[in-house]
């Protein structure tokens, strides 16, 4: 239903000069975890700084939340956070002091401000490293610090631009699961902006893929990983022709890869046809390699959409 | 254990209005500028400067009264000073208007000036504060990303420029007036000394108002920290140094610096040549003692008002064009 969205956008377009870094966009997202996935330059950012106001929209219309995006900023980015992808804190200030001053930016009172931005950093985990000046801070606390001073208002959207960036693996995953546990356990929307998809399919319910300023695809997670070609690389001991013959009785396209491995299309979107035809013909696979599912074969096409484009 | 072992809690308070968030972007950066000790410093310098004028007010007031502690211990080691002190209260109940209008007029002038010059230098080192520092480390994006607009930003920060401006200046002046008044020894000080303190807030406001939106244009022209102060010391001293020379050349590059201008509205505000020709005329006793010289006489009643408009409006609209160009999210 319409008033449960909260992105709305209708041919939304931004331009950079002549360049469009976002080509009529036209999406209608519900509440949830979102994943905003394509590679470097695919126009995630623009995007979610169109809905933000942060980039002037050049053509198109856009909601955040049920409101105008471009006639009602204030009263949008009040229930909005955002953490970007740069480094942008208030140099000389103390971590606690700077997520005090972001709340009270938002409209909260001082002593109001103080005491949730001291909640939202043990939140985040950040401990007495917080009296610290943020100067001093590691990558990794600069990144809860971001996302702290983004929920610090209690917003009802959080949107997160590669929030994962210069992380190691154990920071990655404590972000991550912090992220996920904003709409999991507190309903907070996000949307997660990144270009690694393993971060995205960890988290995320929804996924929008962009590429070139495009969106290729916005589908649940769910739907995308179940949604498959039908075919499969077999890896069979020997008996090749055997198989490529009774995969023609069945009128199953087949042929043998120079790598050993026989494609078959199958078209079925499960693998339990082949199994059965396989369990048939008593024949033990070494290996059955099934096609990309959709989340992949979208990712990897608009992987090759950016490296055509540069 | 999971990281976040801390339940989120969800915000049921009220918010503020946009106000308060004005509010708090100026809190924010006073208190920064007040970090810096030697800033503090200076403010403390200011206000013992105001209460060095206010001791200066008390003890002019105290010449105007014969039978003070003041004059009569003076009239100890010279007898005559007592007449003239005779001679002043009278004068006073003459002419209150003058010996305490004109005085107090022409004594704040002087306060005014110096502390225009003190706060001119005060604003060098705050100027990285305002947008430079913003600029620099990508915190516009951070506002921009609030409920604040670049209006609400850049409202915070002309009031951090006026606010501490206020401290080095207007609040050491109306201090001086208030506390200077109130040690005389006549109510009625306060009442003949009114315009002396209308001229302090008109002239005080506007040129703080000015100064605080060049200093935004000069903050927002780098996002190097020191390269702005540098332009700002280099701008004041440009004007030093070309005013002189150019009322012999060409008098209107005297409009180029900023201190100049100033002056002029100064001088239309207090109008102390008038004032002083007044005194004089009333008194002819006193044309010896403030005799001026011509030139001087014909620069303190005769400022370039309108030319100092013009190039006020220049520079301001100069420094909002950059502004503009330069303080955006990206």
């Amino acid at each position: 239903m319409p008033e449960d969205l909260v992105i709305e956008t209708n041919a939304l377009t931004k331009l950079f000069g002549k360049q469009k870094a976002l080509d009529s966009v036209s999406l209608a997202v519900a509440p949830g975890a979102i994943g905003l996935l394509g590679p470097n330059g695919a126009g995630k950012t623009t995007f979610m700084k169109c809905l933000l106001q942060l980039q002037p929209i050049s053509s198109g219309s856009a909601k955040l939340l049920g409101r105008e995006v471009g006639t009602e900023g204030r009263e949008i980015r009040k229930r909005v956070g955002y953490t970007p992808e740069m480094d942008c804190h208030i140099p000389g200030m103390a971590g606690c002091e700077y997520v005090t001053y972001c709340a009270q930016l938002c409209g909260l009172p001082f002593q109001a401000a103080r005491q949730r931005a001291h909640e939202m950093l043990d939140f985040v985990g950040m401990g007495q490293e917080r009296y610290r000046k943020i100067d001093t801070y590691s990558t990794g606390m600069k990144q809860r610090l971001k996302l702290a001073q983004s929920i610090v208002h209690d917003p009802e959207i959080v949107f997160l631009d590669e929030p994962t960036n210069g992380l190691d693996p154990k920071g990655q995953a404590q972000i991550l699961d912090l992220v996920q546990s904003l709409w999991h356990a507190y309903g907070i929307t996000v949307i997660v902006s990144s270009h690694l998809l393993h971060d995205v399919e960890q988290i995320c319910e929804q996924i929008i893929i962009i590429a070139r300023g495009r969106v290729l695809v916005h589908d649940s997670l769910a739907n995308l990983k179940a949604r498959r070609r039908g075919w499969a690389e077999v890896v069979v001991p020997g008996r090749h022709e055997e198989l490529e013959a009774a995969c023609g009785r069945r009128q199953w396209p087949c042929k043998l890869l120079p790598n050993g491995h026989v494609k078959v299309e199958h078209n079925s979107e499960s693998l339990n046809p082949l199994l059965q035809l396989l369990h048939e013909m008593k024949l033990a696979p070494l290996e059955i390699i099934p096609s990309p599912n959709a989340l992949e074969e979208t990712f990897v096409q608009a992987l090759e959409i950016s490296h055509a484009a540069a | 254990m999971p990281l976040h072992n801390i339940n989120y809690k969800h915000w049921e308070g009220v918010h503020l209005g946009v106000w308060s968030r004005r509010w708090a972007i100026a809190r924010n950066g006073l208190t920064a500028c007040l970090k810096v000790r030697w800033m503090a410093n200076l403010v403390v310098i200011c206000w013992g400067v105001g209460l060095a004028a206010a001791a200066v007010l008390f003890l002019t007031g105290q010449l105007l009264v014969a039978d003070s502690v003041i004059v009569r211990w003076v009239a100890t080691f010279n007898p005559d000073l007592q007449s003239f002190a005779n001679l002043l209260t009278l004068w006073l109940k003459d002419h209150p208007d003058i010996s305490v209008g004109t005085t107090q007029n022409v004594l704040f002038y002087y306060f005014g000036s110096w502390l225009t010059v003190v706060s001119i230098f005060a604003l060098g080192p705050i100027i990285p504060l305002l947008i430079t520092r913003d600029l620099a480390c990508n915190a516009i994006v951070i506002y921009s990303s609030k409920a604040v607009s670049r209006g609400d930003y850049l409202l915070g920060k002309f009031a951090t420029a006026f606010g501490f401006l206020t401290l080095t200046w207007l609040g050491p002046v109306c201090a001086a007036w208030f506390l200077g008044n109130l040690l005389a020894p006549d109510w009625t000080f306060f009442w003949h000394a009114r315009g002396a303190l209308i001229n302090i807030l008109i002239y005080g406001v506007s040129s703080m108002a000015v100064l605080s939106l060049l200093a935004l244009g000069v903050s927002a022209l780098s996002s190097k920290e020191k390269a702005t102060p540098f332009f700002w010391f280099l701008w004041w001293i440009f004007g030093w140094i070309v005013t002189p020379i150019a009322e012999h050349t060409e008098p209107w590059l005297r409009y180029l610096g900023f201190g100049f201008n100033l002056h002029q509205m100064e001088l239309h505000t207090f109008r102390v040549g008038e004032k002083i020709q007044n005194m004089t005329d009333s008194i002819p006793v006193l044309g010896g003692i403030l005799h001026m010289r011509e030139t001087t006489r014909a620069a303190l009643e005769t400022p370039h008002i309108a030319g100092t408009c013009v190039a006020l409006l220049i520079m301001l609209g100069l420094a909002a064009w950059i502004v503009h160009q330069r303080v955006k999210p990206e």
